[in-house]
């Protein structure tokens, strides 16, 4: 059942416009990741270890995801739930023996394993860009996957809380208006202290992934991002997800 | 097919649906009436698990009705409840294969439904662009793809004008004929009154009726019309006994049984009130359904 389900789902994103929305994600992280490429001092740092040049991309790219994801994911978990509110979605699979909460799940798997894809893509097309300009300092494989594999976990529970909102209030504005609220959440928590930014789930912990940052003086160090953190944060959010649509499941149309 | 034994919803103090026994025999077309707010909808919902009964018990093909059994119920049970529903964004076509994967139904059975709700020329169209007719059949279509035992219809013809009504009410004959049971609502009679061989008749959450046509006539006594040459006096005389009333130069009396009507005749003879014809009252099946329902004050 939940294979077929799956299915569906992603036949049901057919003209949804999801590969608009996923192609802005991914080129928009991009295109803004790879303006670190016309910084000061970059070309000179592609062959110069002490340059840290992966590390400014990394830095470049964890900024713009920051800047995007809230906004794109929330747009993203509305166009999933927006259709079952205006074509009685809920009420054909409820009659077909698909409880509401079990249809929030295979959305989830289905348009989480888009967002796993996204974000995937995005990392993996900055190292690309990286290596097309010629960097030939060794590339450092731990902290670029520990990054994307940390990023995959907080973009998949904003993503889960964002089909929680959109399938609980069918005003999608209301989705809409969080994921505006949610970069700004996510930008002040770059100012604030690491301890403060755990407050601010899930969208304080885009700053908590951060594997580099730059000081005051302008240099450039590494993290060591929160793993027990953001797993904990993964493990909440599943626990959540799973009551919060158990909860879907018993309630009627 | 549908047996309820004390079907109740209530919603904080108020009882929508009361102590409903339904039966619904196997093979019919069973037409589930009541004015608007009469709870028609809840209790096809109960029956649908989409909403839990407060109270009662429902039993669905001989099997209670429960989380457990849901599911596999459901796979024989076609319904349409509020408005149909569609993708419309996807077309036509799209929307069965939806329908068609979630079910492992097989392509036969989607084209026959496709055929029975005449619907094969305007399946590559956008549902979006649907008028309100064909999203009716596609939901139709929808239902019946699944080759149900029994399907469950909330008020199908809302909405829709006279031809297409009469397309719903042909349709429902067809697949009655088929041999699936049909439980379908309405707030008119007159639009299932052809179509329906057993009524079920709710008013205030309460079951007023339920039998064929003809035990719904017979429940029912239509007035006596007297003509006579004294309407004036014989209406004043009788009015002591019989709710009377003057209807032109005919006296109407209600509620008379066939030894009352003997008495009447009687009495106005002994009165020297000649008596030119007496006769029953000739009862549309909407009357009869109007005259329990406002019985009921509803």
């Amino acid at each position: 059942m939940m294979g077929r389900a799956v299915a569906n789902e992603f036949a049901k994103m057919r003209r949804l416009r999801v590969t608009p929305v996923v192609f802005v994600m991914v080129a928009g992280v991009l295109a803004v990741s790879c303006v670190e490429f016309t910084a000061s001092g970059f070309v000179e740092s592609m062959g110069d270890p002490a340059g840290k040049p992966w590390q400014r991309l990394l830095a470049s790219m964890s900024f713009s995801v920051l800047m995007l994801s809230p906004i794109l994911l929330a747009v993203l978990a509305s166009r999933q739930v927006d259709i079952e509110h205006q074509g009685n979605g809920w009420l054909l699979s409820r009659t077909s023996g698909l409880a509401p909460g079990y249809l929030c799940r295979v959305k989830f798997v289905a348009a989480g394993a888009v967002v796993v894809a996204a974000t995937v893509a995005q990392s993996g097309l900055v190292f690309a860009g990286g290596a097309l300009v010629g960097i030939t300092v060794v590339f450092p494989a731990g902290q670029w996957l520990g990054y994307t594999a940390l990023l995959v976990v907080v973009n998949l529970v904003l993503f889960a809380l964002h089909l929680l909102l959109s399938a609980r209030v069918e005003n999608q504005l209301l989705g809409m208006g969080v994921g505006v609220l949610g970069v700004f959440f996510a930008v002040i928590s770059t100012g604030l202290p690491q301890w403060l930014s755990h407050f601010l789930p899930p969208w304080g912990y885009y700053e908590l992934i951060k594997p580099v940052e730059y000081r005051e003086d302008g240099s450039l160090v590494s993290l060591a991002p929160s793993y027990v953190s953001v797993l904990a944060l993964g493990a909440a959010g599943g626990v959540l997800f799973l009551l919060v649509t158990r909860q879907f499941d018993r309630r009627e149309v | 097919m549908i047996i309820t034994h004390d079907l109740g919803k209530t919603y904080g103090n108020r009882a929508v649906v009361d102590g409903l026994d339904l039966r619904v025999p196997e093979g019919c077309v069973y037409g589930f009436l009541g004015p608007n707010g009469s709870g028609k909808s809840t209790t096809m919902k109960m029956l649908l698990s989409l909403v839990r009964p407060t109270s009662g018990e429902i039993h669905i093909m001989g099997r209670p009705m429960r989380r457990s059994t849901r599911r596999e119920l459901l796979g024989h049970i076609g319904s349409l409840i509020e408005s149909p529903p569609a993708y419309g964004h996807l077309t036509g076509r799209e929307n069965m294969r939806l329908v068609q994967r979630l079910l492992d139904l097989t392509d036969n059975q989607v084209t026959q439904a496709v055929r029975t709700v005449r619907l094969r020329d305007h399946l590559e169209k956008k549902v979006r662009d649907y008028s309100l007719g064909m999203k009716q059949r596609l939901g139709l279509a929808m239902a019946l793809a699944r080759e149900p035992r029994l399907l469950i219809l909330d008020e199908p013809t809302n909405g829709l004008d006279p031809a297409g009504i009469e397309e719903i009410r042909r349709l429902l004959t067809k697949v009655a004929d088929d041999g699936t049971t049909v439980m379908v609502s309405s707030h008119l009679l007159g639009e299932i009154d052809r179509t329906a061989t057993v009524l079920g008749i709710l008013g205030n959450g309460r079951m007023l009726f339920q039998g064929t046509r003809d035990e719904l006539f017979a429940r029912s006594v239509p007035d006596v019309l007297v003509d006579t040459s004294e309407p004036q006096r014989a209406a004043a005389l009788t009015a002591r006994w019989h709710t009377s009333r003057l209807d032109g130069a005919t006296v109407r009396l209600s509620g008379l049984d066939d030894k009352a009507t003997a008495g009447v005749v009687s009495l106005l003879v002994h009165e020297d009130i000649e008596i030119h014809g007496v006769r029953r009252d000739s009862q549309s099946l909407e009357d009869v359904f109007m005259d329990l329902t406002e019985e009921r004050g509803l």
